[in-house]
Formats: C-alpha cells, structure tokens, sequence
C-alpha cells in the first residue's frame, strides 16, 4: 500500500516540481520585489510600501479606467457568449454541431494575429473603411474605429469570446429538456424558465466564463498598445514599461499585485451577486 | 417562422460572421498583389510569400519556434500524462485539489506571469534564451495535458492493468502494452494542444527569450517596423499551424465541450 501510494505520488512529483519551481518560487520572489526598491538601475532589498503607495496615488486613473474597460469587455462577452451558446443548444438546430466547431477552431492560438488583424480591419486607411468607401457608403475614411477604447473592447472580445463560449455551452448541455417542458406547460413564461431552471444550473459555467474573460483583458498589454491608441493608457501596458525603458520591477510588481488584488475583489463580488441573484425563490 | 426566431438566427449567424471573418480576412490579403490592405483588391499574387522566405531572419525565428514547440509539447506531455495517471487512481477529492492548484497558471494573466518570470530569472542569475522560453512554456501548458489526459483516465478501466500486473507483468510493462495504447489519442491530442499554445504564445517569450525570435516575436518585431504584407502570412502561418492541431486534437481527444 505504501508502495502504491508512493509510486503515485512520483507521478505527480515532475509536474509538481515544474509548478513549484517555475510558478510558485517566482511569483512569491516577485511579490518580495515589491516592497523592494530601484536605485542606480539597480533592485536594493528594502521592506517599503513606497511602490504601493505611487500605485495608488499615481496611476489610479489608469487602473480604474483598466478595470471599467476589463469589466465592459467581461460582461459583453459572457452575455454574447451566454446567447450564442443558448442558441447552439436550443435554437439552431442541425447547425448545432457546426457552430460549436467553429468556436472550438478559433479557440486555440493567433492570439497576436487576430489583434493585429483588427488593426488592419479598422484603420484609417483600413479593411472597414476602404469597403465602405469603394462600395459608396461614406465619402471620407472614419478615423473613429481605430484608436479608442472600443476597438480594445472588440478586440479583446473577439479572442475571449471563444474562451467564454466553451464552459458556458458546457453547463447548458447538462440541462435537460424534460424539466423545461413541464415548467412552460405549467405556464411559466420564457424569461422566468431562463432565470428559474437555465440560469442557476450554468452559474458556475457563467463564472468561470466570466473571470477568464476579466482577468484577460484586465491583464493584457498588446492589445491596448496595438488598437488603444495614447488615451488608452490601461495598467498593462504601464506594467510593461517597468521592465523595459523605465527599469522599475519592484513598481511594475506592485502595479501587477495591485491588479490581481483588485480583480480578484471584483470576482468574489461578481460570484456573490450570481449567487445571491439566482438564489432559488419561493 | 416569428420574428422572435428571426432575431434569434440574426443573432447567431452575427456572432459567427464576428468571429469567423478577421481569420478570412487575414487568409485574403495573404494573396493580394497591393502593398496596402485595403479594398479593393488589385489582383493576387504569391509575392509576399517570396518577399518573407527570402529574410534569414523569419527561418531563425521559425527554427527557434520549432525547438521551443517540439520541447515543450515532449516534456509538457511526458509530465502531464504522467500526473494524470498518477492522480486518477488517487482519491477524488485529493485529485482534485492537486488539478485545480496546477491549473492556477492558466487563470494568471500571462503578462503578470511573463514579468515574474523575467525578474525571477535575473534573480537567480539564470541567462535568457530559448532554455527559458521552454521552462516558461511547461508551466501553461502542462495543465492542459493534466486536465485532458485525466479527463480520460476517469473512464478507463483498471481491471485490464490489474489483470496484467496478476499475470505477472512488470508495472512499466503494463502501461507500455496496455494503459499506453489504450490512451494514446488521448495523449496525441494533449501534445497537440500543448504546442499549439506554446508556439503561439507571444506574451510569455518575449519576457524571457532575451535576444532573439519565435515567430510571434518576429511577427511582433515586423509589426512595429510598419505593416508590409508579408506580415499576414506569417499570421497566417501562426493560425495554421495551431488550428490544424486542435483540429487533431478535437478528433483524437473527441472532445465536446
């Protein structure tokens, strides 16, 4: 029995080893970093709040305006993905398996290709703009698509919309038919089905779709960089110029712990309020 | 048919155009002959093809993105077949708890990861270059080869491995000419899926590589160069070369989500 026991656990050790070795050491040596400080280029151990404190006192415009694009993004994206996994499972049909299979198709991979792609469709002299004009519809390129806050928005939606599709349409498979029948021969109506029996059993679904989605765009730096333009200043990409020009990793290590913190909040109340909300009623 | 059906399919097909249509456009202006992507199209040629395969620097990046890929997508694999197999005879509960601990790298936005890494590396004196790409790259992937291969494992059935182990078979002989075979889409489609993240992955390698390129890093570079056409086939390459693979993927895992 030992034996058994110890020969799983030698299974489990490489991979174990790989976590502890390349995740765990280096993120707590990361958050060490930041209480240390930066001085002639150099990291100097320190035991400082003074790299929370710029956080919070110098970027707190970019981090709310981070987590207000992050949390646009994660909300759009779970109730389309919701609705077109709806559609998927009671609405379409035959087409069904087809539909699935092109969100799975798109799931893995071209993260840096589909941004750039849509640098290329809604530029200035762009995709979008160059069909509207050769097919008449407008007289001078729109310079409004590219640049703003909402192409990150469509951006970051398009490559997490896959992503949250998945478990959501995962959860809505396990519903089954029989319970839906009887409440809408009992006379419930459409939305009270949904909210009723849907709902509360693809919650957990719902969530997961929902914190991949948010983590993503609250953590992600190229998109903002590529479509967001010099108003978009999100907390990646400050995150980001700490470990290159400006040099500053216990700062860019107190802007990312400020980060996860904040996201990590923002999860638990988004879990409570499904919770609370898809509450069974009497 | 209702309007409220109607609205329905509207919705749906949307939802497909938004997600299908960039990847068209992007295999598209792979072919045309403009320097410009924009509409209309002038006519279409194979001229960007030639104009990237003639730069040493994209087969250097494309070699590095072979080393790093085919590395990772052996080791992730060996490591997370291994764990699975070891923690779907545990008991649920304990395995459980170890999978949702190793898939934590996932949830992590990969930009706070590739930043902790790159200063985690500087800490410990350890030179960047593609070594670290590939220690970096275990760490997101080896979850997907845990959770797929255990996925499977919840099915199998233990009493052929226990009739072999009876019969007196060593227990490496036993999963070499029972458990392995048995498995092996499973595996294949794991390794698949695990190189089709690594060799995609932009956000990690461009932390910890140091000089030089995988082909995301080079799509990267020529992106900030302005954009030339040729670009989009190496975008083009990138969403091949990891559609094509979980394409396998899906058949041999015969995953639904």
């Amino acid at each position: 029995m030992i034996r058994l026991l110890r020969a799983r656990g030698l299974l489990v050790a490489p991979s174990w080893t790989a976590f502890l070795l390349i995740f765990v050491a280096p993120l707590v040596y990361f958050f060490v970093v930041s209480f240390w400080r930066v001085s002639a280029f150099k990291m100097r151990p320190d035991a400082s709040l003074a790299n929370y404190i710029q956080t919070v006192t110098d970027y707190n415009a970019s981090i709310l305006f981070t987590f207000l694009v992050a949390l646009t993004i994660a909300v759009l994206v779970t109730v389309v993905a919701f609705g077109f996994s709806f559609y998927i499972r009671f609405k379409v049909g035959r087409f069904g398996d087809t539909f699935l299979f092109i969100v799975l198709i798109t799931l893995f991979g071209g993260y840096l290709t589909k941004i750039y792609v849509w640098k290329t469709i809604l530029g200035e002299n762009g995709v979008l703009n160059s069909a509207l004009l050769s097919l008449g519809l407008i007289r001078d390129p729109i310079t409004v698509f590219l640049y703003n806050p909402a192409a990150v928005v469509i951006t970051l939606g398009h490559y997490t919309l896959p992503l949250a599709i998945l478990p959501i349409y995962g959860a809505l498979r396990g519903v089954e038919d029989t319970p839906l029948r009887c409440a809408q021969d009992l006379g419930a109506s459409h939305w009270r089905v949904v909210r009723d029996i849907i709902l509360p059993q693809c919650r957990i679904g719902i969530l997961f779709a929902f914190t991949l989605t948010y983590l993503f765009a609250a953590g992600d730096y190229v998109t903002p960089q590529l479509v967001g333009g010099p108003y978009t200043s999100m907390i990646g990409v400050l995150i980001q110029l700490q470990f290159g020009f400006r040099f500053n990793a216990p700062l860019g290590s107190a802007l990312a712990f400020t980060m996860i913190a904040i996201a990590l909040l923002t999860v638990g109340i988004v879990a409570f309020a499904l919770r609370e909300w898809l509450r069974p009623r009497g | 048919m209702n309007a409220r059906a109607t609205l329905w399919h509207v919705f749906g097909w949307g939802t497909v155009v938004f997600m299908l249509s960039p990847l068209l456009i992007l295999v598209l202006f792979c072919f045309s002959k403009s320097s410009l992507i924009s509409f209309p199209l002038t006519g279409f040629s194979l001229i960007w093809f030639e104009t990237l395969f003639a730069r040493g620097a994209f087969w250097t990046a494309f070699e590095n993105s072979l080393t790093v890929t085919g590395t990772v997508g052996v080791v992730s694999t060996v490591i997370g077949t291994m764990a699975a197999m070891g923690l779907s005879r545990m008991r649920r509960r304990f395995a459980s708890v170890n999978i949702a601990a190793l898939t934590l790298p996932v949830m992590l936005p990969p930009l706070v990861l590739g930043v902790a890494l790159l200063t985690y590396y500087a800490g410990v004196g350890m030179k960047l270059g593609l070594h670290t790409v590939i220690l970096s790259h275990l760490v997101f992937t080896q979850p997907f080869v845990i959770l797929i291969v255990h996925a499977r494992m919840a099915n199998f059935d233990y009493a052929i491995v226990n009739s072999a182990r009876d019969l007196g078979a060593t227990p490496f002989r036993a999963f070499s000419s029972i458990t392995l075979p048995i498995v092996r889409p499973t595996v294949i489609g794991a390794a698949l899926v695990a190189m089709a993240l690594s060799i995609d992955d932009f956000i990690i390698t461009i932390f910890t590589i140091g000089g030089g390129n995988t082909l995301p890093t080079f799509l990267w570079g020529m992106l900030r160069k302005g954009v030339n056409p040729s670009v989009n086939i190496v975008g083009l390459i990138l969403l091949t070369v990891t559609i094509c693979a979980s394409l396998i993927a899906l058949r041999l895992t015969r995953y639904r989500g």
